[in-house]
């Protein structure tokens, strides 16, 4: 008898069982949904996750932007060429964390179909952050993330490619239907720190990635290159245009911009040598916008940076050399940017070299990139585009004799419409290069796409041969956790790669071969 | 125990039983009683008890009754006969007539009670006047009436299983006795799980009793502290917190990567909680959130009559998943019949440093405002502790009262705690509550028992541990020669404002001016727990009673730890003061439905046992909330600086609710014992358990059986005279064990800001409840008339299907996932030998020795899926680690070591010179350095009874295990201690090196050389100490004062002490300590408040 009251107690109690397994300080699955656009700004601002370590101190320093003051690990690290792992693993690892994973979990509310739009923006800041990884690293877990928890294969990087077209296919098709049944309606407001929940502008934001990428990879796959860009430049929605389209993240909830982070409170980032030789060569009026000068008691008030590889013994050596301007440009709370309206004027500038389908006039759109950054950055372009004497200077180092090093390249600013298609180029990249400052990260794959602009090499190559100095550095290996946890499918990305896990093998779309 | 008293007399004399009838009809000529009693059991169904010696003088009887009741026909019957009889429930009793004297009037009646030492009364008591044939027997009541030819003979108490006692009757008239049993007697009751008691010579497995006078002979302010040493297999490791410190208790080994490893502690058969407040316990070498003390700490040894241990899956498995670890089953005291009695206790204790780092006294500051003390010579340098450490004082007082009728008993206590660590400002103060009504209504069918605990304690500035906001750096690392004294009642500037406020040489995040934090960064945990029991007890039948039990045990603790500006910009960002606040009730409600059965059967086999069923459920809540001030030190809630959303560190405060938990376990649970003649017992057991942390997954719902079986030897076989008892023993075991709640279906959270953030665990959905298995074999043996006792156990317990959070691929898109996989396996022997060295009249001398060896052993973490190491405690870039690794064992120490070459001589780098000197090199990866649990355990205790004098000692040892000391690494690195003084002095470090080039070296500067090896990063293996340690642990002497015709029954004094003395010690800390009392954390010292030597002076009176 007792036995059965038991037996019929416990029987009816289970049923509790999940209620009093639910966490009370947990959001439920309809909680969630509700406030679904407010996990947008988080996952934008993980575009920029560990931003020092993800970034500045590899892409940024590659890119001939900037250089640290500070010798970490003994002097020892990226910025020669001897790879530190734990932060290489950064600029892999949290964009999966960070990005990757939320955007999942989004896809797992249903939202793809429930709201497409929404949906439309999850993709594109996830091709734009995992664009950043391939570009890093090459072959990546892409279609296969998300499927197991012991092995994932990774994706060579021409799927990954093809798969970030794809999707921005998806994107772009779902912001066109939502924009044109509900013209005027931003669910996004106040939670998207890039446009505000603008979904026009998220539709150039589309267009305008595919042609970035489509260009990056004229060398590997010229036809689904011109392919994808002429369906860029011919997309309903436009591309950015304006510096009012620029796409930056906005500061929020108590984040700061990175490079005033690195810059002031760290005190680990200054202006790299072969920005100084091509800004002060050209009198470029953004110089003062861009840097701040040295204060050392040598040179103070002098635009001296640092050239990537010097030796650096101890930080107060090169603590006082050119800087960044964080009083008013990249101050704590400015956005941080990761695309602009003059870079797809240069874009288009090199598609019409290359004569594709709506490009337009090269030397229009070249000069209207010069005069769209200098209109984004407030400074009056005066006689800049018709300047056609000033060139890169050389690099004196006032310290250390053996980093100086004469200008590399004698190209000037004004157009010639009768240069040659490689002048032509090396001239639209060296401008686009000066204009979408700083993104080290975009201007580090310019260079290693087309040899462009001319950049000094590392004064010291810690690299043990593995990175060929005046080839410099294509890419970073791949993280060591990744061969601890990941280790069969990591040793399948190597044939993938097709060359050793070091940062002297070229990706897919960094051929080896002439520009045209 | 009333039913095993029946069992146990039935044994050795006769019994038989039917169904009960009111009437008798009898017609006998000339028949002898014994067949009368026959006829009278077929008709009534009453037993009968008697002696058959006893009957021999018996005359025979002629009966013709009908209808008559049964004690009338009794009365007929025993007319005329040397015997008389008494009834007790339905068993007729025979025992001699009490011969009555001519001179009636003359006598004196006398009455009383006979209980045991736990307050039962005792039946069937046999109370004879001395040197007479007058006697009598205790009623089922354990009372007796006697009458007596005058007020100076000697009544003599005796019953089989217990102690005889004799008693001068001083023209008293009313007599209370306590019978002791038999230390080692064959009718041993034990309390076993649910509080089931049973016979020992039943058990199929090894349990061990401490008595509650062992509890409280040299009491400490944990009353765990005082099993330490005494129990086989038992390993206890005080935290290094100070007074009201938590203690870590493991059975037989660690076993769960990431669950609980201690114990269920069960008071009087219903499970307790036994967390630690809000403040976790540290996780890392860092430290810096100090202990507020466990759950059993709270309790006041006086009201406790016994502790059993059951120390494998088998004792504990009806009690189910929480206790795989075993299980401590705590008995309390409870009121008695008879006069009222109140027991008086105070105990003053003196506690102080049992050791203090060495320092070197020939060296000073580096420089002006350094840290470190490798400058130029002094001549001496002052004690800098003495300035600091202070002697701890403990002051208890208790009082309890008992009293009671035959059908209801009162026991009252009350308890007061007042301790003082030794670092000032640590304060303890604590009220025990206690009352206990037992009750007994129709015929004593129905028992009642209430009791209601209220705990009420503060602590004040209880230490912190580690590295952080602990005052003990910042005073061992004072630069040499320098005086501290100086900064003692300075520690603060009134006219500075934010970081400038405090007033230190440095500022240095690891180390502070140690009284600006016993004084501006001060700690305060309130704690109040109300414990409630009830219990139901009915017999509907005299094979099945039905008991209903139930109890909530609240606890609430409350801490606050105010950080005053001035404190380092580390823990007190803006420089206006952080507030750290919590408040968090732990609530557990427990409620059982048992029935206990004995099948009614005649034959040499006899079934009893139990089916039941339970639910506990508890529950977490609170709110926690830290962050900077806005105006500075102003310590409340509303001044806290609000949040600011976000993902980045720059947040500046933090207000979060304390994790909830919600988990309701509900079993169904049956236990079936069958015996055979009283020697041959088997023992089956099943346990059923749905947990409501399993929801969501398939099933929340499993089982495991164990099966034991005993035998007694001696019983069965015709063993030598010298063999008392024999028995031999073996069962097996499976305890599940369920998983932590909120795991299996995953839940988004939200950040400060209201920002939606994605859960990115993986969901343990289709994983399966972790399982302990174990098998236990062992015997029991008395010899030489049960004065020599020896117990002997093996056992073997694989814990697998663990629960593990690992970190998944990181293209999984998981942060953490979950899997079931590991087996960790403990095995070892435990043994017991006791001897009763002199048994005389005025002097005993009683020796036990009790010893285990527990080997444990990671066969395996989660090699399906490639895991092979589970990190117990992350190194935080301190050096020192601790996995949980295949091939290792539990708690193993991971570090760095020195760089030798091939013939094992140290590589060094430099050159030698002054610019360049030689140093050591480290091997950057961790490795394994040594495991802290001990290989083997003994405890020799010893007590000496002479007249009124009592003496006792406790002397035990922990063998093997190795310990890291990253205090003395520090203190080597800032060159203050006295290794490294000696080694300037001695012109440097004497190695066995070479350097780069292979020429060999001998000596390396002192300064280079420590300053490399030591440090928190610094070279671990060089600060690996042996963990051996043989101690004093505890002395008592006593003195009972011969006391007649006063107010006082009993005073008793004794002067006591614990941890007096190291007879072996090697690591330059007490390497039982412990720095955590969760899975991480073991065999450190980072800083840890030192080991405390204690001597104390006991009074008990009872009035």
């Amino acid at each position: 008898m007792a036995l059965a009251l038991i037996i019929l107690g416990v029987s009816s109690c289970t049923k509790n069982f999940e209620k009093y397994n639910t966490n009370p300080n947990a959001l439920s699955v309809n909680q969630t949904i509700a406030i679904l656009p407010t996990a947008f700004g988080p996952l934008e601002q993980a575009i920029y996750s560990n931003y020092q370590v993800a970034q500045n101190l590899s892409a940024d320093a590659y890119s001939g932007y900037m250089m640290s003051p500070d010798p970490f690990r003994g002097g020892i690290n990226n910025l020669n060429y001897a790879l530190v792992d734990g932060w290489n693993q950064a600029g892999f690892n949290d964009q999966y964390n960070l990005v990757m994973g939320p955007v999942s979990k989004i896809a797992a509310t249903g939202a793809r179909t429930k709201a497409p739009d929404l949906w439309a923006v999850a993709l594109l800041i996830r091709v734009e952050a995992m664009d950043r990884v391939t570009d890093r690293f090459g072959p990546i877990p892409y279609s296969k993330a998300g499927t197991a928890i012991t092995s994932i294969p990774y994706d060579d990087q021409k799927t990954v490619y093809q798969q970030f077209f794809n999707q921005i296919d998806t994107a772009a098709s779902n912001l066109q239907a939502y924009i044109a049944a509900n013209p005027g309606k931003t669910p996004l407001a106040g939670s998207d720190l890039i446009f505000n929940g603008d979904y026009t502008k998220w539709l150039k934001f589309a267009n305008s990635l595919r042609l970035r990428l489509a260009m990056r990879i004229v060398k590997a796959d010229a036809a689904t290159a011109q392919q994808q860009a002429e369906k860029a430049m011919s997309a309903v929605g436009g591309l950015l245009t304006t510096p009012a389209d620029d796409a930056a993240i906005a500061q929020s909830g108590g984040r700061s911009n990175d490079l005033w982070v690195v810059t002031d409170p760290y005190d680990d980032n200054r202006m790299g040598a072969s920005f100084q030789s091509y800004l002060t060569g050209y009198n470029d009026p953004r110089l003062p916008v861009y840097c701040k000068p040295a204060t050392d008691a040598l040179f103070a008030g002098q635009y001296i940076g640092i050239r990537i590889g010097s030796n650096i013994l101890s930080r107060p050596d090169y603590d006082t050399y050119a800087s960044l301007n964080t009083a008013t440009t990249f101050t704590q709370t400015a956005p941080q940017l990761i695309m602009t309206a003059a870079e797809m004027w240069f874009l288009k500038a090199e598609a019409a070299l290359r004569g594709w389908a709506g490009a337009g006039d090269a030397q229009t759109n070249y000069e209207t990139g010069i005069n769209t950054s200098m209109q984004q950055w407030g400074v009056s372009a005066g006689s800049y585009i018709s300047n056609a004497v000033s060139k890169p200077v050389a690099y004196t180092d006032p310290k250390n004799n053996v980093n100086n090093s004469p200008a590399l390249s004698s190209i000037t600013i004004k157009w010639d419409p009768l240069a040659g298609n490689e002048q032509k180029l090396e001239r639209i990249i060296t401008q686009k290069w000066l204009a979408i400052f700083p993104d080290g990260q975009e201007a580090w794959a310019d260079y290693r796409r087309t040899g462009y602009p001319k950049l000094f090499t590392v004064v010291n190559n810690n690299s043990n041969n593995t990175i060929n100095t005046d080839i410099q550095i294509r890419r970073l290996p791949f993280p060591t956790s990744e061969y601890n946890n990941n280790g069969a499918a990591v040793k399948n990305a190597l044939t993938l790669l097709g060359g050793a896990d070091n940062g002297g093998t070229r990706l897919w779309w960094d051929v080896n071969k002439a520009n045209f | 125990m009333k039913l095993t008293l029946v069992l146990l007399i039935s044994g050795m004399l006769h019994v038989s039983a039917s169904t009960y009838a009111q009437n008798i009809n009898l017609s006998v000529k000339e028949v002898s009683l014994k067949k009368v009693f026959k006829e009278l059991r077929q008709q009534s169904g009453y037993n009968f008890l008697y002696n058959s010696k006893m009957l021999n003088e018996t005359v025979p009887v002629s009966l013709s009754v009908k209808n008559m009741p049964i004690n009338e026909v009794l009365d007929k019957c025993f007319n005329n006969q040397p015997v008389t009889y008494l009834i007790v429930d339905n068993t007729v009793i025979v025992k001699r007539k009490t011969t009555v004297s001519a001179s009636a009037a003359q006598q004196i009646t006398i009455s009383g009670t006979v209980n045991d030492v736990k307050g039962d009364p005792i039946p069937g008591v046999n109370v004879k006047l001395k040197g007479t044939q007058q006697g009598t027997a205790t009623d089922l009541q354990g009372n007796y009436k006697l009458n007596a030819p005058s007020g100076d003979g000697t009544l003599v108490f005796s019953f089989i299983g217990f102690e005889t006692k004799e008693v001068a009757i001083n023209n008293n008239t009313h007599i209370n006795v306590t019978l002791k049993q038999q230390s080692a007697a064959l009718t041993e009751i034990v309390v076993t799980a649910l509080g089931v008691r049973r016979s020992e010579k039943s058990l199929t497995y090894s349990t061990q009793q401490v008595d509650g006078d062992e509890l409280t002979r040299v009491k400490s302010d944990n009353l765990m502290n005082a099993l330490n040493g005494k129990v086989a297999g038992l390993s206890i490791s005080p935290s290094a917190s100070g007074v009201g410190g938590s203690v870590k208790v493991i059975l037989r080994g660690n076993r769960s990567a990431n669950g609980n490893n201690q114990p269920l502690y069960v008071i009087d058969g219903v499970p307790i909680t036994n967390g630690s407040n809000a403040n976790m316990q540290p996780t890392g070498t860092f430290g810096g959130s100090p202990d507020g003390g466990d759950g059993i700490s709270n309790l006041n040894p006086e009201d406790i009559a016994n502790i059993s241990v059951l120390k494998g899956a088998a004792a504990a498995a009806l009690y189910g998943s929480q206790a795989q670890n075993g299980v401590i089953l705590i008995t309390t005291k409870k009121g008695r019949a008879g006069k009222a009695q109140i027991s008086y206790s105070s105990t003053f204790a003196v506690d102080h440093v049992a050791y203090e780092p060495q320092f070197q006294n020939s060296y000073g500051q580096t420089k002006s405002g350094a840290i470190d003390s490798w400058g130029a010579g002094i001549s001496g340098s002052q004690d800098n502790l003495k300035n600091f450490f202070q002697n701890g004082t403990n002051w208890t007082n208790a009082v309890n009262l008992s009293a009671g009728s035959e059908v209801a008993q009162t026991y009252f206590s009350y308890a007061n705690t007042h301790a003082k660590g030794v670092e000032p400002g640590n304060v303890l103060d604590r009220n025990n509550f206690n009352l206990r009504e037992t009750a007994k209504f129709f015929d004593n069918k129905l028992t009642v028992d209430a009791n209601v605990n209220y705990i009420n304690q503060k602590i004040n500035n209880s230490p912190s541990f580690g590295l952080y906001l602990n005052p003990l750096t910042g005073l061992y690392l004072f630069p040499r020669g320098l005086d501290i004294n100086t900064y003692k009642n300075n520690y603060l500037f009134d006219t500075q404002t934010g970081f400038a406020r405090q007033n230190w040489f440095t500022n240095d995040n690891l180390q502070q001016n140690p009284w600006w934090i016993i004084n501006r960064d001060p700690n305060f945990g309130t704690r109040n727990r109300v414990l409630l029991n009830g219990s139901v007890r009915y017999d509907v039948a005299s094979w099945l009673s039905i008991q209903v039990r139930g109890n909530v045990d609240r606890t609430n603790d409350n801490y606050e730890q105010d950080r005053y500006s001035g404190t380092n910009s580390l823990f007190n960002s803006n420089g206006n003061g952080f507030l750290n606040l919590s408040d968090q009730t732990v609530e557990q409600k427990y409620g059982d439905l048992i029935a206990n059965f004995t099948v009614p059967m005649h034959s040499p086999f006899k079934i009893n046992g139990l089916i039941g069923g339970s639910i506990t459920d508890n529950i977490t809540r609170g709110l926690s909330l830290n962050g900077n001030l806005s105006t500075p030190d102003f310590f409340t809630p509303g001044n806290v600086i609000a949040s600011l959303g976000g993902t980045t560190s720059n947040t500046t405060s933090n207000t979060v609710g304390i994790a909830p938990n919600h988990s309701q376990l509900q079993a169904l649970f049956g236990n079936a014992n069958f015996s055979y003649k009283d020697w041959l017992y088997l023992t089956v057991t099943g346990r059923n358990d749905w947990s409501s942390n399993l929801a969501f997954t398939p099933n929340v719902s499993y089982f495991y059986p164990s099966v034991g079986l005993s035998a007694i030897l001696n019983q069965a076989l015709n063993l030598p005279k010298v063999i008392n008892y024999a028995k031999v023993r073996g069962t097996y075991a499976e305890v599940g064990n369920t998983i932590p709640p909120y795991l299996t279906s995953v839940q988004n959270t939200q950040n400060a800001a209201g920002q939606l953030v994605f859960n990115t665990a993986a969901a343990f959905r289709t994983l399966k409840p972790e399982r302990t298995k174990s098998i236990e074999l062992g015997t029991d043996l008395r010899f030489l008339d049960n004065r020599l006792n020896f117990s002997f156990t093996y056992y073997k317990t694989n814990t697998r299907d663990q629960y593990f959070p690992v970190q998944p691929i990181t293209a999984s898109l998981f942060s953490t996932g979950y899997v079931n996989a590991g087996n960790v396996q403990n095995s070892g022997i435990e043994f017991i030998l006791g001897y009763e060295v002199v048994r005389g009249k005025d002097f005993t001398w009683n020796t036990a020795i009790n010893g285990a060896k527990n080997t444990n052993k990671i066969i395996d973490v989660d090699s399906k899926d490639g895991i092979n190491s589970f990190v117990l405690t992350g190194n935080g870039n301190n050096n020192y680690e601790s996995h949980l690794a295949v091939g290792g064992s539990y708690g193993d120490i991971y570090g760095y070591s020195l760089t030798r070459d091939s013939q094992g001589r140290i590589v060094l780098n430099g050159s030698g010179t002054a610019a360049n000197p030689y140093t050591p090199q480290a091997n950057k990866t961790f490795s394994l350095l040594g495991n802290p649990n001990p290989k083997f355990q003994l405890g020799w205790s010893n007590s000496f009874d002479y007249k009124n004098f009592s003496l006792s000692f406790l002397i035990d040892g922990k063998f093997g295990g190795q310990v890291l000391s990253m205090t003395q690494a520090i203190l080597d690195q800032n060159g203050v201690s006295k290794v490294t003084g000696d080694a300037r002095n001695a012109g440097g470090v004497k190695v066995n090196g070479v350097d780069k080039s292979g020429n060999a070296v001998s000596t390396v500067n002192a300064q280079a050389w420590y300053q490399t090896i030591g440090g928190r990063d610094g070279i671990t293996d060089q600060y690996i100490y042996s963990a051996t340690v043989i101690r004093l642990r505890e002395a008592a002497i006593g003195y009972t004062m011969p006391i007649s015709n006063s107010a006082f029954k009993s005073v008793k004094v004794s002067i006591t002490g614990r941890n007096l003395v190291y007879f072996h010690k090697k690591a330059p800390f007490d390497p039982e300590l412990t720095m955590s009392t969760g899975n991480g954390l073991s065999g450190v010292d980072v800083f840890n408040q030192p080991a405390t030597r204690n001597v104390g002076l006991n009074l008990n009176v009872s009035f």
